[in-house]
């Protein structure tokens, strides 16, 4: 579609933002067209960029009255291809809603805007010995709101619960325009818990217009240790064994071989580039507890053979956690694309799950990396491929189909953090049942009946429900 | 209608467990406690599982150990058809499709009828303690790390302290300096529940108690709560439409009137 | 309805021509993870994806692979980088950006008929013309004849004292419009390295510009010209010592541009002047007693930080002389670019002001920087900024 001056929704969305926060050129739209997933070439229809909830409300009222989908977005950091616009939506970022609008630190609550920075948020609250406790790998650029949206994780999470434990209310534009408050930022909330039913809703209820957070206060004492181990199997059954003993760290990560090569080339933290895999495991909390939990670690680690490293200061640790949380941006230092797996299975199966992962890569001649949070049972394998090379796409599609199918044979579900988007979309139906699924189209349909947020994503679409297990019958080019 | 009780799935080394709706909450957390584990669901007496779950108050110790919807994973339910539909997965971690099980906490059992839940668990401290005095409670919150309750009744501050000995013991030797003595336990609670917000408006009489933190107040006389939000009244009347059309399921009751 | 599935462009068939000139390699470095976005000084003051580091990889891509044309949208998103580089460090999987940028600014500078900066860059590689004209514009200035503010210019001196060389231990790499205008700089960082016991040599007018302006603005000939003639007057093996970051940076990277064993050699033999400097620190003199009580806030220079690498000396060596503090801001840009501040003046002045915000909040009485170019952009927002080597200069008792 061309974008004439005469165009009418560009002419009314004129009316509520100003000519320089409305991006119409095709090249500035095609760069809407993706975002850190799998995706290539979504199509967007006028870019918006508000600042304030008024003019949000402004841009849903205006894509309303053209009948156009919304599609919000943040910093395009998503793995699921969530933010990616089909059929020239109204694309609404967040990015120039940035500001820390307050804090209270004796109630340890922050109000904050959809498109400030997750980092920047336990930036600014640092100096009140607070931050913000869920840590996406992405986290020095990802958005809150985009956060909220998929109900975000990250490694410390394991402790201290994913984004949805820690936020408290959300201000929300509904497609009829109207702006509601749901939950309540000194936790009164009568009624259900329609703040916790629209986290993780990947933009299909509303868009995140501010969310109230809970700061956590920054633990007195912490403790980072590296374990090395000879085998991947010894390293996931000593996850395994620190969780069965009671223990629950702050953050339990596992890299296998590969990633630790290609992270180490790009941090040079010193990590073991020999070894079958590496656990980071964090313990945090009153000195006391800190002391008897790690030695008690360090104990189960080194009963399977483990060579164990403390981070003496902030600053191994600081490196020791760069080298984690940019695992997955180092592998194209091996190849130039990845498709990033997000399952997760009870802790007790994660070496089984594990040994079938690396059994089904093999199977489909392709190459893994594993770099995951172990202590959650979250699984990431990453396959690694060059697009270019030919028939690569079916062995990749699938060898992820065979891993979302090991998962779920133990117990396990397709998306522990990334969520659904376009990428799990249509594998939701080997999880859930159709009485399932439809009971969450109604919990959509009470927030927006239209279907006009972000349409098409996360709910399979009625032809491809039928398919339970054709996975080859993924539609052509879905898969990039 | 009364829903199936007792444990049905429970491997320790996951840390979760999968029980029928009508368990009770003491034999809950009886199952649990062998393993020295928990589930952070209030322990009302003759309260079930999925009672304490449809009513969505929390526990007196939310502050420290989460609130009451955090613990919910999974939840089968009848829905207003007679299909069983599950919202949720088992593991401790998923965001596959809506959080849909989020909702059913504090729906009384409007959307639909809970058969069963996987529900999170978590290590049981080794050592508690409560103390009370007359301190500044919001001085306590700033001082001490991560205390799991603290109440105040204008006058006096319960505390409690859960975790390691050494840590249960150096906080509340802050504590003390900060002017409480150990304590048997917390006092009896007022019956009526209130947001914070209305006791600070005024207007009430007889005893309150503040549970820090949580945004509640328990009051001896009932006062008016504030009226929600007109958009939220309407979002919880679209959910009831989309689940129970034909108005079945616990009929007459309106979460929001809840307290 | 399904919807249209008409994602992933299927790259297999596209291998025409590559019309930016990139290498194919290094545009499908990119994962697309975004990493790099906060590292991005214009999108950290746009938020827009155009004005981010992988929104230009996906432009380049659409023109390169896809077919796209090089139209306004374009030239503004790859006009408004300041390539300062501060992706590349950021970047897990070490994506080339700098010369995938360099590689589409000579592409465009082939297709601009007319751009000034082609004949005005032409003037920084004869010493005597720039002089000449930096005398004019000395006088013009005192008669308030050009908007030096707007134009983002420094008071430039009306004459300038002789720098002598004293030795042949070390070059110092003296450049074009530095020379020109910030002589005494020039003076103290000499006066530094020769306290350190070495003598310097100075290049005649054959090293009068590095070529980086040049080679930003895509004037690829032209900066190779004024790299060959910079190697012939460094010759030897000495040490080549550079006290402007953005220059040093240049000199470091003629090996990989001329792509000649020579320039391999010559650019191995090119040092930020405040990196030998941190190497000789058992000969470098003590500092009086009134330095440490000024605290400065150091600013990294992207050329220096991200480029060179090589920041962590200024406040090795600064440190025995004043008491040192850090930005808060991870080294982002702070908007000078080279020539970046006048072509775009209105991002650099939003860039600056975060770096102005930065500077406050570190409590610092003075900024010191180890580049020319951030300097007079600095200075210009009221801002005391001078060279890291001119404070140690002052604390020196060169007569003791």
């Amino acid at each position: 579609m061309k974008f004439r001056k005469a165009d009418p929704l560009v002419e009314d969305l004129r009316r509520v933002l100003p000519l320089d926060r409305i991006r119409v050129a095709p090249l500035e739209r095609s760069l809407m067209g993706r975002d850190a997933s799998i995706f290539e070439g979504g199509q967007a229809g006028p870019v918006c960029f508000p600042i304030d909830t008024g003019e949000v409300q402004g841009c849903v009222d205006t894509a309303r009255r053209h009948g156009r989908a919304v599609v919000p977005r943040g910093a395009g950091t998503g793995l699921a291809g969530g933010a990616v616009p089909l059929e020239e939506p109204v694309v609404v970022v967040t990015t120039k809603m940035n500001r820390l609008l307050s804090v209270d630190a004796d109630s340890r609550v922050a109000w904050v805007q959809p498109g400030m920075i997750n980092l920047d948020l336990s930036r600014a609250t640092a100096p009140y010995g607070l931050h913000f406790a869920p840590d996406p790998s992405s986290q020095q650029v990802c958005s809150l709101g985009g956060n909220v949206g998929t109900n975000a994780g990250g490694p410390h999470c394991l402790a201290h619960g994913v984004t949805s434990a820690h936020v408290l209310a959300v201000e929300v534009v509904l497609m009829s325009g109207e702006a509601v408050v749901l939950g309540d930022p000194d936790g009164w909330a009568p009624g259900m818990d329609l703040r916790g039913a629209y986290v993780g809703s990947e933009g299909m209820m509303g868009i995140t217009t501010a969310i109230a957070v809970r700061l956590t206060p920054d633990p007195p004492a912490v403790q980072t240790l590296l374990l090395a181990f000879d085998s991947v199997d010894a390293a996931a059954q000593t996850v395994s064994a620190v969780i069965a003993d009671g223990i629950v760290p702050a953050a339990i990560e596992m890299m296998d071989n590969n990633i630790i090569r290609a992270v180490e080339a790009y941090v040079g933290a010193g990590f073991p580039t020999d070894a079958a895999a590496v656990v980071i495991v964090e313990v945090d909390g009153l000195p006391g507890g800190v002391a008897e939990e790690a030695d008690r670690v360090v104990e189960l680690a080194t009963a399977r053979g483990a060579s164990v490293r403390r981070a003496v200061d902030e600053q191994e640790r600081a490196l020791l956690w760069k080298g984690r949380k940019s695992a997955f941006g180092a592998i194209a230092r091996i190849k130039p694309n990845y498709y990033l797996h997000d399952t997760v299975v009870p802790r007790t199966r994660l070496a089984e799950v594990m040994n079938r992962v690396y059994e089904i890569v093999e199977e489909h001649d392709l190459q893994v990396m594993n770099v995951f949070h172990a202590g959650d049972g979250n699984l990431h394998p990453m396959l690694l491929f060059d697009r270019r090379e030919p028939g690569i796409m079916p062995r990749v599609h699938a060898a992820g189909a065979a891993i979302i199918e090991a998962s779920l044979a133990v117990g396990g579900v397709l998306s522990g953090e990334h969520g659904i988007g376009m990428e799990k979309r249509d594998f939701m139906p080997l999880m859930f049942s159709e009485a399932d699924l439809d009971a969450q189209a109604r919990l959509r349909r009470a927030f927006d009946p239209g279907g006009m947020a972000n349409p098409s994503k996360v709910l399979p679409t009625g032809a491809s429900c039928a398919d339970v297990n054709a996975l080859d019958k993924v539609p052509d080019g879905v898969w990039g | 209608m009364r829903a199936p009780a007792g444990v049905r799935d429970f491997d320790p080394a996951d840390m979760t467990i999968r029980v029928g709706a009508g368990t009770p909450v003491a034999e809950l957390d009886a199952a649990l406690a062998e393993a020295g584990q928990r589930a952070n669901l209030p322990l009302t007496p003759g309260a079930t599982v999925g009672g304490v779950l449809a009513v969505g108050r929390d526990d007196l110790h939310a502050l420290g150990r989460g609130r009451l919807r955090d613990a919910l994973l999974e939840a089968v339910f009848v829905a207003d058809d007679g299909q069983v539909v599950t919202a949720g997965g088992p593991t401790v971690k998923n965001v596959s499709g809506f959080d849909l099980c989020r909702a059913m906490v504090g729906s009384l059992g409007t959307l639909g009828l809970v058969g069963e839940v996987i529900l999170r668990t978590w290590p049981r401290p080794p050592v508690q303690q409560w103390l009370a005095g007359p301190c500044d409670p919001r001085e306590l919150r700033r001082r001490l790390y991560w205390p799991s309750s603290i109440l105040w009744d204008g006058q006096t501050a319960w505390i409690h302290l859960e975790g390691h000995a050494s840590d249960v013991e150096s906080e509340a030797d802050l504590a003390q300096s900060l002017g409480c003595e150990p304590t048997e336990g917390p006092p009896t609670l007022p019956p009526h529940r209130v947001p914070v917000g209305a006791l600070e408006a005024g207007g009430f009489s007889g005893r309150y108690l503040v549970q820090i933190g949580t945004g509640s107040a328990f009051v001896s006389e009932p006062i008016p709560v504030p009226t929600p939000d007109r958009a939220v009244v309407a979002l919880h009347e679209r959910l009831k439409a989309e689940f129970d059309p034909r108005g079945r399921l616990n009929p007459g009751r309106d979460p929001l009137a809840a307290t | 309805m399904s919807p249209k599935a008409t994602l992933g462009n299927d790259r297999e068939g596209s291998r025409s021509r590559p019309t930016l000139g990139i290498d194919t390699e290094e545009l499908a470095s990119c994962v697309s993870c975004g990493l790099c976005l906060p590292h991005c000084p214009t999108f950290r003051v746009t938020g827009e994806e155009w004005a981010s580091p992988r929104g230009r990889i996906s432009a380049m891509r659409e023109v390169q692979d896809n077919g796209a044309a090089v139209d306004a949208a374009f030239l503004s998103s790859m006009d408004s980088c300041v390539q300062c580089r501060g992706c590349e460090p950021a970047c897990p999987s070490g994506v080339p950006f700098g010369s995938m940028m360099e590689a589409t600014q000579a592409e465009l500078a082939r297709r601009r008929r007319f751009d000034w900066r082609r004949w005005g860059f032409r003037v920084l590689g004869h010493s005597w013309l720039l002089n000449l004209m930096s005398r004019m514009l000395a006088v013009a200035q005192r008669l308030r004849l050009v908007p030096s503010k707007r134009l983002g210019l420094p008071p430039i001196p009306l004459a300038q004292g002789r720098l002598r060389a004293t030795g042949d231990d070390v070059w110092l790499f003296t450049g074009c419009v530095m020379d020109a205008w910030q002589r005494s700089t020039h003076a103290a960082v000499k006066r530094v390295v020769e306290a350190a016991g070495a003598g310097v040599a100075l290049p005649g007018t054959g090293a009068g510009c590095c070529g980086a302006l040049s080679l930003h603005a895509g004037l690829e000939d032209h900066a190779r010209s004024l790299a060959v003639r910079t190697m012939k007057a460094l010759e030897g093996s000495a040490p080549i010592l550079v006290d402007s970051a953005g220059c040093g940076a240049a000199l470091k990277e003629y090996g990989k541009h001329l792509g000649t064993p020579e320039a391999a050699a010559f650019s191995e033999r090119v040092l930020d002047v405040n990196e030998w400097l941190a190497a000789q620190a058992d000969r470098l003199p003590a500092g009086g007693e009134r330095g440490q009580d000024i605290t400065v806030a150091v600013h990294d220079p992207c050329h220096l930080r991200h480029v060179q690498r090589a920041h962590q000396p200024v406040a090795d060596v600064l440190s025995r002389y004043a008491t040192v503090v850090a930005l808060d801001d991870e080294g982002l840009c702070c908007g000078a670019g080279g020539a970046y501040a006048a072509m775009q003046p209105d991002l650099a002045a939003s860039i600056r002001d975060r770096k102005l915000e930065a500077i406050k909040r570190s409590g610092a009485d003075i900024v010191v920087s180890a580049n020319p170019g951030c300097t007079i952009h600095l200075a210009n927002a009221g801002v005391t900024v001078r060279h890291p080597l001119e404070i140690v200069d002052e604390a020196i008792d060169h007569d003791g």
